[in-house]
């Protein structure tokens, strides 16, 4: 698969994820206790075989960058190829911000022009999935299409008034394309990862971009389909995917992950997720701790009582402290006498001694990196 | 120079398959990570890992050394097993022989200064601290030495110092010890005099070809400058089944006695790359070490659990260490064990007792369901359940 290349854009809308994306695009989320959004799609790239990737970042991309750096841990730290990140520069006709994925595209045309690889593949970075990418890749090269779009039948990923959906016929061509519609007709949903050829798609962005249009899925997949002037089919991932775009997603992801079954289709031994390595040493649970139903990392210090929860790396939970239902990111405390339910906790943060946070379970409070409650 | 050619014999079973600095310990770590882990952060970028007995898992780790920053490209980490030289070629004879049949691989980076090390204990240490004390004695040779209990002094090479720490006399296991110095296999030595030293003792055709028995003594009768340097931190030697266990049961104390926790003082290891570990509904888990890729639905309790380790509904694992892979089944109990990799310990099996020798599990062994593993067996191909 050398002659693949891939392209991940995070550039995504993220006003959803509240305080959380203040620091961080969505693409730099802390997910599962030990990884970021991004390491899922980058491992699918390397495990698919890709060895040339570009990470296209538009604004707080320096958590971003920290985490991937030369690309190692995913062994994308090739001599000419491997791991490249795309911040935004100025140019004549891009000021910095990119409307869209298109003039994303656009501005970094020089990343696709110096790529050698025959074939690339697109991804959104609001998706977390673990697919085999070489099987997508052999279809769109089996089947002789422009351009082959990844979807899912998954009804949890159909949502109101965001997303893509595909109409198919038998033979799995698109015939038709809802760009966010308020009630999707469609029952197949886009997963915003398509495999083309690389010239086919600068040529596209070029010819796109040049007519004023921002989109990807409306001005580019919409028209073509509607003209018919290209073949444009779609590939079913089977395998569960998340889409993390809000607060309530990113609870829900992190929660569903806690199910042994759920977690086993996303962890898979034939598609390892590779990420940054802290080298902390092993969580360790007091004598008089009590936990269940949680995923913990590496780090991780426990002596009170944890339920239906996700910590971080370097989480403290005193004795005496209470946490339920709540994800723990990265060196977060919850000191003696605390009780906390229905909470979402960014890098670093501490909950004093006796306090007491509840959220509801379909609006979970969220406390800041570094906040001291 | 990091002397991992050993065999590890009292390990017994656990180092059948691997080499004693490869044996799990603590969770995550393998021994050699210890030493490795001490280069780096002392700022010792250039080692040469000296293998020999059952080197392929351990070649596998150490890799390009990228988990201990040292995969550079002026230096980093290089194995280097006996090799052919001209016409003759020979296994290493003993430590000193070691070091002499590399050393071309030495002269390659000119260094006035070499440290010597071994794989075999657990320990944190600046060796930059030891050679700025070695440099400032204007030593020929520095030993690291911690003082033991006077009553195990005669188990250990002993160095009788003067009041100035310059060692007057090297003992090895003497019966009445006049110090309880004991060295801790940890050499500094200037180059030149080293290789002056390697090279006679070469020539010296009834010597053993080792540090402690040949080149300390020959360099003491010589009145060369030998140092001793006193280290006092956590150090355990884990050449035995009991002191392995013990030194991982050391890590579930409070307060730790070797911390794990310094930031500036990481000890680094391969990260297997699995998802954060997993204690189910139902399961119990206290006083307990547990990484990565773990699943735990039964109960554990006092005990350390290696990445991978599933730990079934029913089952009780006390007072044990569990290396990667392991699968603990329903209702099986273990307890005061060391269930090596990859390992499978049956539905309702009993594996050790609650007193007595430490039981152990060999590499890869599945023990059938409802066999009992009295303490202190030692579970590989040839036992018969």
């Amino acid at each position: 698969m050398k002659d693949v290349m891939g392209i991940i854009y995070t550039g995504e809308n993220d006003a959803r994820l509240r305080e959380l994306t203040v620091t961080r695009a969505i693409a730099a989320m802390p997910v599962a206790g030990r990884y970021r959004v991004i390491d899922f799609l980058v491992s699918s790239m390397v495990n698919g075989g890709m060895k040339n990737i570009g990470v296209i970042t538009q604004k707080n991309y320096h958590s971003l960058m920290d985490h991937l750096g030369s690309g190692k841990e995913w062994d994308l730290h090739g001599k000419n190829e491997g791991l490249h990140i795309l911040p935004p520069f100025l140019t004549r006709e891009n000021v910095g911000v990119y409307p869209g994925l298109l003039d994303a595209l656009r501005s970094n045309s020089n990343f696709l022009v110096r790529s050698k690889q025959e074939y690339v593949v697109l991804s959104n970075s609001t998706i977390i999935y673990n697919a085999h990418l070489d099987e997508l890749i052999r279809y769109y090269k089996d089947t002789g299409a422009d351009i082959t779009l990844l979807y899912t039948k998954d009804p949890s990923m159909k949502r109101d008034e965001y997303g893509t959906y595909l109409s198919l016929d038998k033979s799995g061509n698109v015939i038709d394309l809802e760009v966010q519609p308020t009630h999707p007709a469609y029952d197949n949903t886009y997963m915003e990862v398509l495999v083309t050829k690389r010239e086919l798609l600068r040529e596209l962005v070029d010819k796109a971009v040049s007519h004023g249009q921002h989109s990807l899925d409306r001005d580019i997949l919409l028209r073509l389909v509607q003209d018919k002037s290209a073949k444009i089919n779609a590939y079913e991932y089977k395998g569960k995917s998340w889409q993390i775009d809000s607060v309530q997603s990113y609870f829900r992801f992190n929660m569903d992950i806690l199910d042994p079954k759920m977690r086993k289709g996303l962890f898979r031994d034939d598609l390892p997720v590779f990420t940054k390595v802290r080298d902390e040493m092993p969580a360790y649970y007091g004598v008089n701790s009590h936990s269940i139903n949680s995923l913990v990392a590496d780090g991780c210090q426990i002596d009170g009582i944890v339920e239906n929860s996700v910590l971080f790396r370097g989480v403290k939970i005193a004795a005496g402290a209470h946490v339920k239902n709540c994800i723990i990111m990265q060196d977060g405390q919850v000191h003696d006498g605390a009780y906390i339910e229905n909470c979402i906790l960014d890098k670093q943060s501490v909950i004093k001694r006796n306090a007491r946070l509840i959220g509801p379970e379909a609006y979970p409070i969220v406390i800041g990196k570094d906040v001291v409650i | 120079m990091l002397l991992a050619g050993g065999q590890g014999s009292r390990l017994g079973i656990l180092t059948k398959k691997v080499a004693k600095p490869a044996v799990p310990y603590g969770g995550k770590y393998r021994i050699i990570d210890f030493p490795l882990s001490n280069c780096t952060n002392s700022g010792i970028d250039t080692v040469g890992v000296l293998t020999q007995y059952q080197p392929l898992e351990l070649n596998a780790y150490i890799g390009s050394g990228a988990p201990w920053d040292l995969d550079i490209s002026n230096g980093g980490v290089f194995v280097l097993p006996p090799y052919q030289k001209g016409k003759s070629g020979e296994w290493y004879r003993g430590t000193a022989n070691a070091i002499y049949q590399n050393v071309a691989f030495i002269e390659q980076y000119n260094p006035d200064y070499v440290l010597i090390l071994s794989g075999d204990h657990i320990y944190k240490m600046d060796y930059n601290a030891m050679l700025n004390y070695h440099i400032r004695h204007g030593a020929d040779a520095t030993i690291a030495v911690r003082e033991v209990p006077w009553e195990e002094a005669s188990r250990f090479g002993i160095m009788n110092t003067d009041s100035e720490d310059r060692i007057i006399e090297f003992e090895e296991k003497p019966k009445n010890p006049k110090s309880n110095k004991a060295s801790m296999g940890v050499y500094i030595f200037t180059w030149e005099k080293l290789r002056h030293y390697l090279e006679a003792d070469e020539a010296d055709k009834k010597s053993n070809n080792d540090f402690g028995k040949n080149i300390i003594p020959n360099m003491l009768n010589d009145k060369q400058v030998l140092v001793a340097y006193n280290f006092s931190g956590y150090w355990k030697d884990v050449g035995t089944i009991e002191s392995l266990w013990e030194a991982n049961m050391d890590l579930l104390e409070t307060p730790m006695p070797i911390d794990m926790h310094d930031k500036k003082w990481r000890i680094f290891a391969k990260n297997p790359g699995m998802a954060p570990h997993y204690i189910a509904k139902g399961a119990s888990v206290t006083d307990t070490l547990i990484t990565e890729g773990c699943e735990v639905y039964g109960n554990v309790n006092h005990s350390v659990l290696f990445a991978g380790v599933i730990v079934e509904e029913g089952a009780l694992v006390e007072s044990s260490v569990i290396m990667p892979g392991s699968v603990i089944r329903r209702g099986a109990v273990v307890r005061r064990s060391i269930v090596a990799e990859n390992a499978q310990v049956g539905p309702g099996a009993i594996v050790g007792e609650e007193t007595g020798n430490i039981a152990v599990i060999g590499q890869g062994m599945s023990i059938p369901a409802g066999v009992s593993i009295p303490a202190g067996e030692q579970v590989d191909e040839a036992y018969t359940f």
